[in-house]
């Protein structure tokens, strides 16, 4: 299982710009859907790739499903001629995300933003709203299920706080 | 595409995810609404192993035969 906490302390401690995105951004929230995978969206600054690229490095990345003996040289110049990267690391799972489908860059998400505290480790996460929004607008068919249970939660929070 | 394209789109989509609402566990949701961001974690994980579990179980069921 990838270790969600400890990358997002290797990224936090690196001072890597990013937004908690995706499925751990709901189960945050508190969606009760299972992922494997961290999804974040990095600031795509040349300072930024460079933090970025070197806190990932001893985790040495690779393309996840990608053949074993596939040359992937990851460093900042990788990263600033890419844009989305699906890796495997040795703390498991990460998608490192330049543009978000139907939500854009790290710039454009940034006022939809709440902070969270997990372990000690504090990050920007997405909003609710704004990653049910950007779940419709991607239009995935498998997204469907998780937009019910993520629309269900906003209710549920809503009626909570009322 | 038009705005009414886009409209009867929105509408199909919000009745699919409404059909998938009914089904919902929202008792869940409010335990989960109750916990901190480190306990939701802390719950996902063993959830998410738990589920490894079966993953890796079903594949060498599945390698077995």
């Amino acid at each position: 299982v990838t270790d969600f906490e400890g990358l997002l302390r290797i990224l936090q401690d690196a001072k890597v710009e990013f937004i908690l995105v995706g499925g751990m951004a709901a189960i945050a929230h508190g969606a009760a859907r299972v992922t494997f995978d961290l999804d974040v969206v990095y600031h795509r600054s040349p300072s930024n790739l460079v933090r970025l690229a070197n806190a990932l490095k001893p985790l040495r990345p690779r393309l996840r499903g990608a053949p074993a003996d596939l040359p992937f040289l990851w460093d900042a110049e990788t990263l600033a001629k890419g844009l989305n990267f699906t890796l495997t690391t040795t703390r498991g799972d990460i998608d490192i995300i330049g543009e978000i489908s139907g939500g854009g860059h790290y710039q454009d998400l940034l006022p939809h933003t709440v902070h969270v505290e997990v372990q000690g480790v504090s990050c920007l996460c997405l909003g609710l709203e704004k990653l049910i929004q950007v779940k419709r607008a991607a239009g995935r068919r498998k997204d469907i299920e998780a937009i019910a249970e993520l629309t269900a939660l906003l209710e549920e929070r809503d009626a909570m706080n009322q | 595409m038009t705005n009414a394209d886009t409209s009867a789109d929105d509408n199909s989509l919000d009745a699919e995810i409404d059909a998938f609402k009914k089904d919902v566990d929202r008792t869940l949701l409010r335990e989960n609404l109750k916990l901190t961001v480190t306990q939701r974690f802390q719950k996902h994980r063993q959830v998410a192993r738990f589920a490894e579990k079966l993953r890796n179980a079903a594949q060498i069921t599945r390698g077995a035969e």
